[in-house]
């Protein structure tokens, strides 16, 4: 054994550049795969802690306005699949009233609303996910604002309207299990029941949530259907589990899944390089290797002395990762962590990654071992004679027709003969554009304002909501009358929606959102088919279509005020407002149905928006207007920053890696090509030229991989991120690309990068000598 | 043609050289010959700006060699020098015939069309014809040899720099080469060879004898006479 690692230490020595470049990739490909499984650890304990603490609803209706609190109470008493139930009382308060370290939450496009701690279930848990408690003057401060605003216990927060102010000292930060997340529009402020009396004498309008548990395997769509039939108040949003776990793993699950396939990109390249250097070096030892066979030793022990090598290598790679995965992992969870704390199952932030570092190790280990044994079942003569060296690589022909023969047609003559050297380069290169390209394209897609089409959204400047009121018609007619008379106001399309029911796959009525408008101005991308334009045309959300088992061109039957309609379904859409379960057709709904209207509209050019958004609120005092940039913005900012950091670490991560397998290459092709090399300064070619052929040859790769790497992050890298978004309800997406950056500035500092690479590596070619060659 | 003055060289504490200064005039043929490790190899790389010199200077046709920079050196070597190696080194992704000519197209001293006819016709010389499109590795040592002295020819260089081109090949191969360079030089060319064969350098017109990096002795060869013998009785002198 200690002269098995006497070898190991001469090899090391020998060989350090390849030796550590090769350390490094092992080392990254353990961190990602290490640090992905302990974020997804991280992400698992910590919503499987705060869930258990929290007990969030499985059911939740939201209503404005007057409602039987009997029959709420009949209805309940009558479900026996309901385990419990609750009605929470929120007084929402208009941004603008709410001043939090003296400023206003006016430019947050939020709901904020005021409750007292809930009985039995859905708890608002303080910073030990503990149920907070809060006293009289006292307010628990959702952590979205606390990490926006910079929001610490022991801050003062004011409620104002008119001569009324209220003043509360910030004795917590509250982690809501239903409402924590940006994608989430509604936010709850604790504060005691007295203050909540107090204030609503002043301020604010009362809305309930409706919350139910479900007892086990009970589906939430019997209740809705139950809940809906009964009559019970629904003027506002219906949200399920399903939809918070959609939420939950769009916020923090897709900062890990990018992780996660970057880890596998990164083994793929180690993998590759691993394979490549094995063979070159064994090439190097065929010598040595059929003398030890001539004289009799066992080809288990061979192996073992070329095997021993790699496996401490992956032995310090799987320390070393699992160890900076801890730094690593914790940087990418503090979101999650702060959020919803560090759970109730801290054992997987240690254990997942653990696994995942030992089977990395296992499969690598195999890995050389199957290609050392491979390679030793050659003959002692094949190996003495080092077939390897003599493997004829072909020529390429020097021009007929007076083609200058210089640096560039030696290189790709050259490249053109060894093209099998450069495949495991080329594809690492690949693979690192694909690193660079992919949360690149992912990032830049969420950032788009074309990323709202995907939530069910119309392209548009700025977006005006106006629901649960009992003056819907006159609010509609105000907004219509402003936006008939402004003329800043270039295009408009106002859309209403209701309830319609229609038969699901097993036969059951289901209640189905309609929305009835002009999809013509606003469209959205369309899966299959088109937007409804004839007066029997209905469209579906993917998960609708899924849902009731319907595709394009089918007839459906629905139900509105107890009359069967027949329409037939037009086209298929993205979204995942509501659950991911909407429709669109020309239903001409009753005034009464009319749960609320949507109007998108797009201002002149010029006109700014934010000033524009400030005025409209001055007058349209009752409606929610949104400005539809800001509101991706502030929907998706943890979403972004944490993929922007991402993005970061993965540009850092490829530039280094193409760093390194450009140093490790250039060693072995010139350790390979010492004689070509030696040949060709002897009979006039200078350094520089050498080093330019070699460049010239490396950078064509890079060239080519640079294109196969856009290509397939535009192509498998769209599945990749559909697959990613297919479990928050979107099915099909196209990634946009930024063309400068993806196309124009990432090409050019990659091969830039080569270039540096390739003028620091070759400057050994200085040493190169005729004189070597013939001493061999 | 070229002037050797006090030139020294030493691979780290080693001193390889020490102190050599010689002149080779055009049509000239020498030969180095010495013991191994006396420095004679190292003497041909100096002379030729391969290797760089620790002191003194080679004076090529009026110009200080040691003094050029490496691209000067390597644009020198294309158009005024030819190389010969022991082990016919030769780029192994073109056949022998590009191999024989690529020094000429890089070089770009005349047209593509005369270098080729060039090539040709020392192929013709050296017995080479049929094998052009061949690969390094598809021919026999001898013609690779042969096809060296044709690159190392075809810029029609003022000096030919041979190492130990016989020392891999078998005699009659030996003494193919032997009769080119003969040859060769009675047209003009200006030979420096360095060979531990004496046959060898019996061809040559004089013989420096190396030894502990200097030049021990030096020979005129006569010619006309049996130069194997007299070089034979030559090196047992100074042997002794």
């Amino acid at each position: 054994m200690k002269l098995l690692l006497n070898l190991v230490r001469k090899d090391f020595k020998r060989n350090r550049v390849i030796t550590t470049a090769l350390a490094v990739f092992l080392i990254l490909s353990a961190v990602f795969m290490a640090g992905g499984l302990r974020v997804t650890g991280i992400m698992l304990s910590s919503l499987n802690g705060l869930n258990k603490m929290a007990v969030p609803p499985e059911y939740v209706q939201m209503h404005k306005g007057d409602y039987d609190e009997q029959a709420f109470a009949d209805f309940v008493a009558q479900q026996d699949y309901l385990e419990d139930a609750l009605v929470v009382t929120m007084l929402d308060v208009k941004n603008a009233q709410i001043i939090c370290n003296g400023e206003s939450l006016e430019k947050c496009l939020m709901d904020n609303g005021f409750v007292a701690q809930n009985k039995n279930f859905d708890y608002l848990l303080d910073q030990n996910n503990e149920i907070a408690i809060v006293k009289d003057g006292e307010i628990g401060v959702p952590v979205y604002y606390a990490e926006g605003l910079n929001i610490k216990a022991g801050d003062t927060m004011v409620l104002k309207n008119g001569a009324y102010q209220k003043e509360f000292k910030v004795a917590t930060i509250i982690r809501d299990a239903t409402m924590n997340s940006s994608l989430s529009y509604s936010k709850r402020f604790l504060i005691s029941p007295n203050d909540q009396q107090e204030v609503a004498l002043h301020m604010g309008e009362w809305e309930y949530c409706f919350e139910f548990l479900l007892a086990e395997d009970v589906s939430t769509t019997v209740l809705e259907n139950a809940y809906l039939t009964a009559g019970l108040p629904s003027n506002g949003v219906a949200v399920t589990a399903a939809i918070f776990k959609m939420i939950n793993a769009f916020s923090y699950g897709l900062v890990a899944l990018v992780i996660m396939v970057i880890s596998i990109l990164l083994i793929t390249m180690s993998v590759l390089c691993l394979s490549y250097i094995i063979r070159a070096t064994l090439a190097e030892e065929n010598h040595s290797i059929g003398e030890m066979k001539a004289i009799g030793i066992p080809g288990k022990d061979i192996i073992k002395l070329y095997q021993i090598k790699y496996t401490i290598l992956v032995l310090i790679a799987g320390v070393i990762g699992y160890l900076a995965a801890i730094p690593f992992g914790d940087f990418f969870s503090a979101t999650v962590i702060r959020y919803c704390g560090d759970g109730s199952s801290q054992w997987m932030q240690w254990i997942f990654p653990l696994v995942g570092v030992v089977l990395l190790s296992i499969f690598v280990v195999c890995r050389c071992h199957r290609i050392i044994k491979k390679h030793l079942k050659r003959t002692v003569m094949e190996l003495i004679r080092g077939e390897e060296k003599i493997k004829k690589e072909g020529h390429y022909r020097l021009p007929l027709n007076g083609i200058p023969v210089g640096n560039l047609l030696m290189a790709l003559g050259e490249l053109k003969c060894k093209w099998k050297e450069y495949v495991v380069i080329l594809l690492i290169f690949v693979f690192s554009s694909f690193l660079i390209l992919l949360p690149m394209n992912m990032n830049n897609t969420i950032n788009n304002p074309v990323f709202l089409t995907y939530m069910g959204i119309g392209k548009s400047d700025v977006r005006i909501d106006i629901q649960y009121s009992d003056k819907l018609t006159q609010q509609n007619e105000a907004v219509l009358t402003y936006l008939d008379n402004d003329p800043d106001i270039d295009r408009y399309a106002v859309y209403q929606n209701g309830y319609v029911q229609s038969q699901n796959v097993e036969g059951e009525w289901e209640y189905l959102r309609v929305q009835n408008g002009d999809n013509a101005i606003f469209p959205l991308e369309y899966l299959e088919g088109k937007a409804p334009m004839e007066k029997n045309d209905l469209a579906l959300s993917y998960l609708n279509a899924v849902d009731l088992g319907k595709k394009v061109g089918d007839s459906i039957t629905i139900i509105y005020q107890g009359k069967e309609h027949v329409f037939n379904v037009c086209g298929i859409y993205q979204d995942i407002t509501y659950g991911g379960k909407t429709a669109k057709a020309a239903i001409d709904f009753d005034s009464k149905d009319i749960e609320g209207y949507m109007f998108y509209l797009d201002l002149r050019e010029g006109i700014d928006i934010d000033n524009k958004v400030a005025q409209m609120r001055t007058v349209l005092l009752n409606s929610k207007i949104t400005p539809c940039d800001e509101f991706v913005f502030q929907t998706l900012s943890s979403v972004i920053s944490n993929m922007n950091r991402v993005q970061g670490i993965a540009v850092m991560i490829s530039l280094m890696l193409t760093i390194l397998i450009t140093v490790m290459f250039l060693q072995l092709m010139m350790a390979r090509e010492h004689s070509a090399i030696a040949v060709k300064k002897a009979i006039g070619f200078s350094t520089r030229d050498i080093r330019i052929q070699l460049g010239i040859r490396l950078l064509v790769i890079q060239f080519v991989a640079i294109i196969a790497g856009t290509l397939l992050a535009n192509t498998l890298g769209e599945a990749i991120f559909a697959g990613m978004l297919a479990t928050v309800g979107v099915a099909k997406i196209k990634l946009l690309v930024a063309p400068v950056w993806a196309y124009l500035l990432c090409p050019a500092v990659q091969l830039g990068v080569v270039v540096m690479t390739v003028i620091m590596g070759t400057s050994t070619v200085r040493s190169y000598h005729i004189r070597d060659q013939i001493m061999e | 043609m070229i002037k050797i003055e006090g030139i020294n060289k030493s691979f780290k504490d080693t001193k390889v050289l020490n102190d050599v200064s010689f002149g080779i005039e055009n049509g000239d043929f020498t030969a180095v010959m010495g013991p191994s490790g006396s420095g004679k190899s190292t003497l041909l790389y100096s002379v030729s700006g391969m290797d760089k010199i620790s002191a003194g200077q080679v004076i090529f046709e009026g110009i200080n060699i040691s003094e050029l920079s490496e691209k000067e050196l390597a644009s020198f070597r294309l158009t005024k020098m030819g190389f010969v190696f022991q082990n016919a080194q030769m780029l192994k992704n073109l056949t022998i015939y590009d191999n024989i000519i690529l020094p000429g197209l890089v070089a770009k001293k005349e047209l593509p069309e005369k270098i080729r006819k060039r090539a040709t016709e020392l192929m013709r010389r050296m017995e080479l014809g049929g094998i052009e499109n061949r690969d390094v590795n598809e021919v026999s040592g001898g013609q690779l040899q042969r096809a060296s002295i044709c690159r190392a020819m075809i810029n029609n260089p003022d000096i030919l720099f041979l190492d130990e081109p016989t020392g891999a090949l078998n005699s009659e191969a030996t003494e193919q080469v032997l009769g080119i360079l003969a040859e060769l030089n009675s047209e003009g060319t200006t030979i420096m060879i360095v060979t531990h064969d004496p046959r060898v350098a019996a061809k040559a017109k004089r013989v420096l004898y190396i030894r502990d990096g200097q030049i021990a002795a030096s020979k005129e060869l006569r010619k006309g006479g049996d130069s194997a013998l007299e070089l034979d009785n030559w090196l047992k002198a100074v042997h002794a």
